[in-house]
């Protein structure tokens, strides 16, 4: 069956492995034998029972009671599927956050409604990258509220916030959905709670299932088809179909090339077929020979007006100071750059100041002068050509959205 | 157990595959003729045009099942697979855990060298063990075959960004997304061979299979493919349940996976 991936967002210790552990548990998601590893770990460790034990596998994680890695757990719920993605909240983990965010088709964020817990800088970072990393829906579940006496001010507060800075930077109120729950009692997770009468919606369960949703290959639009490289001992290309269909016999662009080229043959999964459609890797021969680099060249129709640059604006997130020998990694490609600052992004407000210089764990719109040419298009258009991950010589930096 | 859609698992794999076969100059495969290894292998027929374009490692201690031997020599000769036993040796007086680390480990290491392996594909599987959940699709381990499981390189959207240090080697692992089930069902539909120890005999079948000494079989009458599948859907217990290295003690996964255990 088809399942959704549900990234889980929210500062550390507001309870993300704990509720996943707890909707496994009380959909008979987890075995027998796997929730006993867990009861034997909590009671070796001294502890009343701990469900993010289920999840958090690592010996430095049970012990020191937090996520380092990210991991996934499936659900089934009333003929539905869901793989929830667990990530870590700690600020310093945030590229293991990110990896596992960037798979997801939604998300569902953690906030603790404990009076000294509730909406931190790193709750709104993790909204902020889910939105710049193309999430559109949000299911926020309100935690703890066992804490806060099951209070309906302190949800309603809560609410009030972060509807406000959740439309403020993008996101529509219909794809929201608040639930007040108590991950670690399991209340309002598939059954309403009698102590949370104030509240109208449904159990945390039905909400996702309501809001959730997958993304799907448009195999309609106009082709792209990016290419992954030669595969090696053949006369063949190996790439993927990202949007559209490619056959057989049919004329091609490569941008920026002007020259048209012809589709011999395609073949998928080993087979020579007819056609190829989005989401399919595919290898292909072209009728003329190619004097370039496959790896990172985009395919697209004949008549389409999809150009190369060697100029783009973007979003961009750095996980630190860019500093020397900068790069963008784009469709298999690694591409040195400079990156002009053109305004900073405040990320827990959403409004942007001036400013020539991304802070750690901040963004900014960026222009980018590449060393060479890339064929991209604004990630709004289509996700995969304008998304990029960023490097400089001390390694993973950030990731960047193409605007224009 | 969830039944995915195997068609979108199927491409996640031939996609980090052919991206393994790009990004490193010698790629090389383990298979140890189980049924996720030798559903690896007819997963790169598919991506590679017909053929599995890299050697494949058996790491052989010499006392695997009859049945392992009689199957791998089948397969290599019909599949034309480009096969290379490191053999190992068993210490007597080494059990589990420490027999595992010193045996595979080493022999492993010694044939990387000799074939100047720097990427290798390994078929595990994210529902295996709440260890392996964690792992990426792509890897990196230091010379000494070390995993720096608290410092992982990211791994956001398509970007596999492992880097190879001087010596070391990155682990592939296009099988990450499947679960049990799913490498059942994807058998069925692909005919895919696999060792008969898996089905029923006297009342008792293997679920997961290591060599004769750590592996335990279960109580089943699945008989053929159909019948794991359904079996699998209601299941109460681990797939590693009759693999005594699991279960030694707390967290000897993870010692045994830092150590460079694949």
């Amino acid at each position: 069956m088809m399942i959704s991936r549900v990234t889980l967002l929210g500062h550390k210790d507001h309870g993300k492995s704990t509720l996943i552990g707890s909707l496994l548990i009380s959909t008979g998601s987890v075995t027998q034998e796997r929730l006993n590893d867990a009861k034997k770990i909590s009671q070796q460790l001294g502890r009343q029972f701990e469900p993010a034990y289920i999840l958090d596998s690592f010996s430095e994680e049970r012990e020191g009671e937090m996520t380092i890695d990210i991991t996934r757990a499936q659900i089934k719920y009333k003929e539905h599927a869901f793989e929830f993605i667990d990530v870590p909240g700690h600020e310093e983990l945030i590229k293991n956050m990110m990896s596992g965010a960037s798979y997801a088709d939604f998300a569902l964020l953690l906030v603790s409604a404990k009076p000294d817990e509730g909406i931190r800088d790193q709750t709104k970072r993790h909204l902020f990258l889910a939105k710049m990393m193309g999430i559109r829906r949000i299911v926020i579940a309100v935690n703890k509220m066992d804490t806060v006496d099951y209070s309906e001010a302190r949800f309603k507060e809560i609410r009030k916030e972060l509807v406000a800075f959740l439309t403020k930077i993008g996101f529509q109120k219909k794809n929201l959905a608040l639930v007040p729950i108590s991950a670690y009692n399991a209340q309002n997770l598939i059954k309403l709670e009698e102590k949370m009468p104030w509240y109208r919606g449904e159990p945390l369960l039905d909400e996702i299932v309501s809001l959730s949703t997958k993304r799907r290959a448009d195999k309609k639009g106009a082709l792209r088809v990016i290419l992954q490289g030669a595969l090696e001992g053949t006369d063949m290309l190996s790439g993927k179909v990202i949007r559209g269909t490619l056959s057989a016999g049919e004329g091609i662009l490569l941008p920026p090339r002007e020259s048209r080229y012809t589709i011999k043959e395609v073949v998928v999964k080993g087979r020579h077929r007819k056609r190829a459609t989005a989401g399919e890797n595919l290898a292909l021969t072209l009728a003329e020979p190619i004097d370039f680099e496959p790896r990172g060249q985009v395919i697209c129709g004949l008549g389409d007006d999809l150009k190369a640059t060697n100029r783009v604006n973007a979003i961009l997130f750095a996980t630190k100071k860019l500093g020397e020998g900068t790069k963008i990694k784009f469709n298999g490609s690694e591409i040195s750059c400079s990156v002009k600052v053109d305004n900073i992004i405040d990320i827990t407000s959403g409004d942007t100041r001036q400013g020539s210089e991304i802070e750690p764990l901040g963004a900014g719109n960026v222009t980018l002068d590449l060393s060479k040419v890339i064929v991209a298009e604004p990630f709004d258009k289509l996700q995969e050509m304008g998304r990029f991950v960023i490097y400089d010589n001390g390694g993973f930096a950030g990731i960047g959205i193409i605007t224009s | 157990m969830i039944q995915q859609d195997t068609k979108e698992l199927e491409e996640r794999a031939i996609f980090v595959m052919r991206e393994a076969k790009t990004k490193f100059k010698n790629v090389a495969a383990m298979w140890s003729m189980g049924k996720d290894s030798t559903t690896m292998l007819a997963l790169a027929r598919k991506a590679f045009l017909g053929k599995v374009p890299f050697p494949v490692i058996h790491i052989d201690n010499g006392i695997d099942f009859p049945e392992t031997y009689a199957f791998r020599e089948e397969l290599a000769k019909k599949w034309k697979l480009d096969l290379i036993v490191a053999k190992s040796e068993i210490k007597p007086e080494l059990s589990g855990f420490a027999c595992c680390g010193a045996n595979k480990t080493v022999a492993l290491k010694r044939v990387m060298e000799e074939h100047g392996i720097d990427a290798l594909i390994v078929s595990i599987r994210r529902d295996e063990h709440g260890i392996r959940a964690k792992e990426r699709y792509m890897s990196p381990r230091d010379k000494e075959f070390k995993w720096d499981y608290k410092n992982q390189p990211a791994e956001i959207w398509d970007d596999y960004s492992s880097k190879l240090d001087a010596k070391g080697h990155i682990r592939v692992h296009p099988l990450l997304d499947f679960n049990e089930i799913d490498i059942w069902q994807y058998v069925k539909k692909n005919k895919v061979p696999v060792n008969p120890l898996y089905f029923s005999r006297n009342g008792l079948r293997f679920r997961s299979l290591g060599c004769t000494h750590c592996t335990v079989a279960l109580k089943s009458d699945a008989k053929n493919v159909d019948d794991i599948i359904k079996e699998l859907e209601s299941t109460e217990t681990e797939e590693r349940s009759g693999r005594s290295q699991d279960k030694e003690k707390m967290y000897t996964m993870e010692k045994l996976r830092a150590l460079g255990y694949f």
